[in-house]
C-alpha cells in the first residue's frame, strides 16, 4: 500500500510519542474557524468538518479518534471495516486526496481539509460503479468483510495504472488481507474493469 | 415429525457422467421412496434452468458496495461501546476484583464481573470483567482502573512437555516405543519396504476478519442480539440459559445475523463476549456493542490445534499397503479436548491398521472446529508419509495412489487431475544439480462425509409468493459467507420456474424456521431439500388458483419459464400471482429424512495437486500453481462453489507455509496476536489456481446436494508439503514450512 504524503502525525507516530512538534498547526490549519495562534482541542469531544465523498460533514471527535471511528461511529458510514485496527489488513481502506489510506491509522483531525472517498461513493441506489459491478460478476468475495477495502485498493490501482499487470495488482492489493481467499477473483474484477467491462 | 410415509417407488439415475476426457459414465439406477408430499427427486438426468449455472451471488452487491450491515456495523441511538478485561495470568486464581473506581469513571454506564473472587483463571485472555460506556476511549480508560489480582500457579503452554506427552528427543522425534501388537509387528516384518516418521503441525487461528461479538438491546424482558455467529439457534438457547436470572426464556430472545464476516468454525457459541454484552445492556438499560479486538480474536476464540503425529507402515512387493500404524497427540487447551486428528481410511483396504490419539492439555485457549476439523493436520502427515513410503519403494506418488485408493470417484479424479495439471511431465522434470531455484510437484487426496440431516426438530424453510409476483425464501440459519442465500434463491427459482431476480432469500433471524449451525458442511445438504419442499408446496397452492381460474385440473398445471398453466392455457407469472390476493401464499417446507436406499456415495471426494518453487539459498517456498477437483454432490451455484474451493486452496497455502500461533512459554501470552506478525497469505503469495467442480447425483434426497465448507480444505497443505518433498529430495515434516526448516532440511541432506 502506498504511503500517503506526510500529512502530519499518524496514529502510529502519535502513539510512539515521536516528534510531533508543529504538527497540530498542519493538521488544524484548514479547520474553518481556526483563530490565529495556537488552539487547544480536547480533552473531550469537539466538532470538526470533514469532506467526505464530495460533501461537507460535521462530526464530533476526540483528538484521539481515528478517521475510521469517525466514519463508522460518527457518520454511520460502515463500509470501511475495523478488522485489525493497526494498519495491517486494509479492511478500513479509504482514499484520502486520492491515495489509499488505512483509516484506522489516521486521526480524524488529520483528515480535515482533505477529500475523503469511501466505498459508499461507488454506488447510489441502482447506479453502481463498474468496478463494484465486476466484483459481483467475478464473485470476488465470500464473507464480504474485506471486500469494501479490496474495492478501494482496486479502485486506486485502476486509477493510477489504467491497465495493471498481475504483479502490479498483487503489489497494490498486498495491504489487503482476505481470509476467505478471494484474491484471484479480485484481480479478475480489476482486469475486467480495466478492459471496459461492466459499464 | 421426521417420519416419512413412503410414497410409491420412484426410479432415479444416480452417479455422474464421464469427466471431460474420460470414457466411462458412472451411472446407476436406484429405486427410492420419497416421503408423502415431498417434491419428486432430481437426479443425474434432470435438465435444470438455473441449478449449476454461473449466477451472481444474490447479496454480492450489498457486500461489494459496503451497504451490507454486519453485526459490527449495527448501531442505535444511545448505544454504548464495551470491552472485556482479560487475565494476564495463564493459570491461577482470582483473589481481588474491585470494580467501583471503574464504574465511577466519566461516561461509564455499566460494569459487570465475569468471574468471582476465588474462581480459577485458565489462560492468558480469560475474561474477568466487562465495562460499557459512551465510547471505547473512555471504556479503555475505565478498564485500566479495575483492580484485579491473582494467585499465580505454575503453568505450561508447551504440549510436548505436558503430563501425558510421549517421550520426544531434541529433534522432536517420538522416541517412545509403539504399544505392543503382535499382528502389527508381523505385518511390518512381512512388508517388503517399511517406513517410520514423525510429523508436526503448529496451531493456526481462525482469523475471521469480523471479530466475535455483537450488539444487544433489551425491551423489558425481551432481548434482541445482533451476533456474529455460525449458529443463530444454538446461540439463542445458550444466551437464554445463561440469562435465566434475568427472567429470560428462549422465546424472549431473538438473534439476528444476516451478514457474518467469516467464522470458519470459531463462531458456534455466543461465548463469554455474547453473555457480557447482554449483561451490560441489561445493567446500563441501553443498547451495547461489544466486538473483540484482534488480539482477543487470536487468543480467546479458539484455533486449529497443533499435533504431533507418528506413522509407520509398509508395502508388499506389488506396492500395496499391508501395514499402517498411526498415533497422534493433539494440542488441546485447558479443556484437554478438541485436538483430534483424522487420517484417510481409503488407502488401506484389508491391511493391518491401527490408530490411536491422545489430547494433551495445556494452559491455553482451547481448540475449536476449523474447516474440516482434524483433517488438514492428519492428511498432511498421512499423505507425506505415503509419498515417503512410495519413494522408498521406488513408485511414483500418483501410481501409488492409483494402486491403493479404494474409491472409484477419486480414481477418476486422480486421472483427470493428472491430465489437467500435467502431472507426468512436471514430475519427471529434474532440478539441475546444485540449482538455486528448485521446482517440485505434489498431490493429495481429500474426503469429507456428509449428506445432511433433518435435525431435531426438522429444519424448515418458509416460502412466500406475493401478489406482486415476488417470492421470499427464508431460513433462520445464518450465512458466514458460503452462499446459502444464493443457494436458497436458486433452488426456489428453479422449482417455481421463475427469474432469479424475483426471489429474495433472507437468513439469520431466529423468528424464521430452524436451520443447522454452519458446521461440518451440513447447511446446504440440510436446507436445500427443505427450500425445494417449501417452493414445491407454494407452487401447488398457486397451481390450484391458476387451475380454477383457467378451468384446468390443478394437478396438471405446470410452472416453467415464467409461465403457469397447461398447454395453450397459460398465464404469465405476474398475472398468475395477481390471483393470490392480499395475503401471500405462505408455506413451510421441511427437511425429510434421507431416502432409505443407499446413496451413490456417502461422502465427498477430492484431489489437489500443487507445484512449488523453492529458493535453496534462502529457503523461501512459493506455491506457483495448484489444481483441484472437488465433488460436492449436486453443484447448485457453480461460481460460488468454485469460490469456496479456490478460497480453501489459498487457506491451505497459508496453513502449509505461513501460519503459526507462538505462545511465550514464560508468560503464556501469544507473541504474534495481530496481523503484523501472524502471517496470513496475501495477494503476493497467490498461486495460479484452477478448480473443477465434479457434480455427482448421490440420490439421497429430493435435491442431492452436499456442502463445501470442509471438503476442499483437507488436501491443500498436504499437496504442498509433498511438492516441497519432491523439490528438495527430502521432506519437511513440520508445518508451517518456513525458510528456516527448508534450509535445515537441505543442510541435513547435504
Amino acid at each position: 500500500m502506498t504511503v500517503p504524503p506526510d500529512r502530519g502525525f499518524s496514529r502510529r507516530s502519535f502513539l510512539k510519542g515521536s516528534a510531533a512538534a508543529g504538527v497540530a498547526t498542519t493538521g488544524i490549519a484548514a479547520a474553518p474557524a481556526a483563530p490565529a495562534g495556537p488552539t487547544t482541542f480536547g480533552p473531550g469531544l469537539h466538532e470538526i468538518e470533514l469532506r467526505i465523498n464530495g460533501k461537507a460533514r460535521k462530526v464530533e471527535v476526540e483528538t484521539r479518534t481515528t478517521l475510521l471511528d469517525a466514519l463508522r461511529d460518527g457518520l454511520d458510514l460502515t463500509g470501511a471495516k475495523k478488522v485489525c485496527d493497526r494498519g495491517a489488513c486494509g479492511g478500513c481502506t479509504v482514499l484520502v486526496d486520492g491515495v489509499t489510506t488505512t483509516s484506522c491509522m489516521t486521526l480524524a483531525m488529520d483528515a480535515v481539509g482533505s477529500e475523503v472517498t469511501t466505498i459508499e461513493s461507488l454506488s447510489d441506489g441502482d447506479a453502481v460503479h463498474p468496478l463494484v459491478q465486476n466484483f459481483v460478476r467475478c464473485d470476488a468475495m465470500q464473507c464480504g468483510f474485506c471486500t469494501p477495502g479490496m474495492v478501494m485498493s482496486s479502485l486506486s490501482c485502476l486509477q493510477r495504472r489504467g491497465q495493471p499487470t498481475v504483479a502490479q495488482m498483487q503489489h497494490d492489493l498486498s495491504g489487503n488481507l482476505c481470509r476467505c481467499g478471494t484474491y484471484g477473483r479480485v484481480m479478475q474484477a480489476i482486469q475486467r474493469t480495466a478492459q471496459g467491462g461492466g459499464k | 415429525m421426521n417420519a416419512r410415509t413412503p410414497q410409491e417407488d420412484v426410479k432415479i439415475t444416480v452417479g455422474y457422467k464421464a469427466l471431460p476426457g474420460q470414457k466411462d459414465d458412472r451411472l446407476e439406477q436406484r429405486t427410492v421412496q420419497p416421503a408423502a408430499g415431498d417434491a419428486p427427486p432430481w437426479d443425474a438426468t434432470t435438465q435444470f434452468a438455473l441449478v449449476g449455472t454461473d449466477v451472481d451471488r444474490v447479496d454480492g452487491l450489498a457486500k461489494a458496495s459496503g451497504r451490507a450491515k454486519y453485526s459490527y456495523d449495527v448501531t442505535f441511538p444511545g448505544m454504548l461501546q464495551a470491552m472485556i478485561l482479560r487475565s494476564p495470568v495463564a493459570r491461577g486464581k482470582l483473589t481481588v476484583l474491585e470494580l467501583d473506581e471503574a464504574a465511577r469513571m466519566p461516561g461509564i454506564q455499566a460494569v459487570v464481573a465475569l468471574k468471582e473472587i476465588g474462581n480459577k483463571v485458565r489462560f492468558v485472555g480469560d475474561a474477568i470483567a466487562a465495562v460499557a460506556g459512551v465510547n471505547l476511549h473512555l471504556v479503555r480508560d475505565a478498564i485500566e482502573r479495575i483492580r484485579a489480582e491473582y494467585e499465580r500457579e505454575e503453568h505450561n503452554v508447551d504440549y510436548l512437555v505436558a503430563n501425558d506427552a510421549p517421550m520426544v528427543d531434541d529433534k522432536g522425534l517420538v522416541t517412545e516405543d509403539w504399544p505392543a501388537d503382535e499382528g502389527m509387528t508381523a505385518a511390518l516384518l512381512d512388508a517388503k519396504v517399511t517406513h517410520d516418521a514423525t510429523y508436526r503441525v503448529e496451531v493456526q487461528t481462525h482469523s475471521s476478519l469480523e471479530t466475535h461479538g455483537g450488539v444487544a438491546r433489551w425491551t423489558g424482558n425481551d432481548l434482541e442480539v445482533w451476533l456474529s455467529t455460525q449458529a443463530t439457534f444454538g446461540c439463542r438457547g445458550e444466551l437464554a440459559r445463561a440469562l435465566q436470572g434475568k427472567k429470560v426464556d428462549v422465546g424472549s430472545v431473538t438473534i439476528h445475523s444476516e451478514f457474518v464476516g467469516g467464522g470458519f468454525g470459531s463462531k458456534f457459541g455466543a461465548g463469554i463476549e455474547g453473555l457480557a454484552l447482554c449483561l451490560l445492556a441489561h445493567a446500563a438499560k441501553a443498547p451495547v456493542k461489544l466486538m473483540l479486538d484482534r488480539f482477543e480474536e487470536h487468543t480467546t476464540t479458539g484455533n486449529r490445534p497443533g499435533a504431533l503425529m507418528q506413522a509407520r507402515g509398509g508395502v508388499d512387493a506389488e506396492g500395496r499397503i499391508v501395514a499402517w500404524d498411526w498415533r497422534s497427540f493433539g494440542h488441546a487447551g485447558f479443556s484437554g479436548s478438541g485436538g483430534s486428528v483424522a487420517v484417510p481410511n481409503y488407502y488401506t483396504g484389508d491391511a493391518k491398521v491401527r490408530r490411536s490419539h491422545k489430547d494433551l492439555a495445556i494452559d491455553a485457549d482451547p481448540p475449536r472446529p476449523m474447516r474440516a476439523p482434524g483433517h488438514p493436520q492428519g492428511w498432511f502427515g498421512a499423505e507425506l508419509f505415503l509419498d515417503e513410503l512410495a519413494a522408498k519403494a521406488g513408485v511414483d506418488p500418483l501410481a501409488f495412489r492409483l494402486q491403493n485408493d479404494r474409491e472409484q470417484i477419486r480414481l477418476d479424479q486422480w486421472r483427470f487431475a493428472a491430465e489437467r495439471f500435467g502431472w507426468d511431465a512436471a514430475r519427471a522434470r529434474a532440478n539441475a544439480p546444485g540449482a538455486r531455484m528448485r521446482r517440485g510437484v505434489g498431490l493429495s487426496s481429500a474426503r469429507w462425509g456428509n449428506l445432511g440431516n433433518p435435525g431435531r426438530p426438522a429444519h424448515g424453510i418458509t416460502c412466500r409468493i406475493h401478489q406482486d409476483g415476488t417470492v421470499e425464501t427464508r431460513s433462520g440459519a445464518q450465512e458466514p459467507g458460503v452462499g446459502t442465500k444464493t443457494m436458497l434463491a436458486v433452488i426456489t427459482a428453479e422449482e417455481l420456474g421463475v427469474d432469479l431476480k424475483l426471489v429474495k432469500a433472507t437468513v439469520g433471524h431466529t423468528g424464521d424456521p430452524s436451520g443447522p449451525a454452519s458446521g461440518g458442511s451440513t447447511v446446504t445438504p440440510s436446507l436445500a431439500p427443505a427450500a425445494r419442499h417449501a417452493a414445491f408446496l407454494a407452487k401447488q397452492q398457486l397451481c390450484e388458483l391458476v387451475g380454477k381460474h383457467l378451468g384446468v385440473p390443478a394437478n396438471e398445471v405446470v410452472c416453467a419459464g415464467g409461465l403457469v398453466g397447461l398447454g395453450k392455457s397459460q398465464l404469465r407469472w405476474a398475472e398468475a400471482c395477481k390471483l393470490i390476493g392480499p395475503n401471500p401464499i405462505d408455506v413451510r417446507g421441511q427437511r425429510f429424512a434421507n431416502y432409505d436406499s443407499k446413496p451413490f456415495h456417502g461422502s465427498q471426494c477430492g484431489v489437489q495437486m500443487a507445484e512449488v518453487e523453492i529458493d535453496a539459498w534462502t529457503g523461501f517456498v512459493r506455491v506457483t500453481r495448484m489444481f483441484g477437483i472437488q465433488d460436492c454432490g449436486l453443484v447448485i451455484t457453480r461460481k460460488l462453489a468454485e469460490s469456496q474451493v479456490l478460497g480453501a486452496m489459498i487457506q491451505g497455502v497459508s496453513y502449509a507455509l505461513h501460519e503459526q500461533r507462538i505462545l511465550d512459554k514464560r508468560t503464556g501470552r501469544m507473541l504474534n496476536g495481530d496481523f503484523l506478525r501472524y502471517k496470513v497469505t496475501g495477494a503476493r503469495d497467490l498461486p495460479e489456481l484452477e478448480c473443477h467442480m465434479h457434480s455427482i447425483a448421490n440420490g439421497h434426497d429430493s435435491v442431492g446436494a452436499a456442502g463445501l465448507g470442509e471438503p476442499p480444505s483437507v488436501a491443500s497443505a498436504a499437496a504442498i508439503a509433498n511438492a516441497v518433498f519432491h523439490a528438495l529430495g527430502t521432506p519437511v515434516r513440520h508445518l508451517p514450512i518456513t525458510p528456516d526448516k527448508v534450509v535445515q532440511a537441505l543442510a541435513k541432506k547435504g
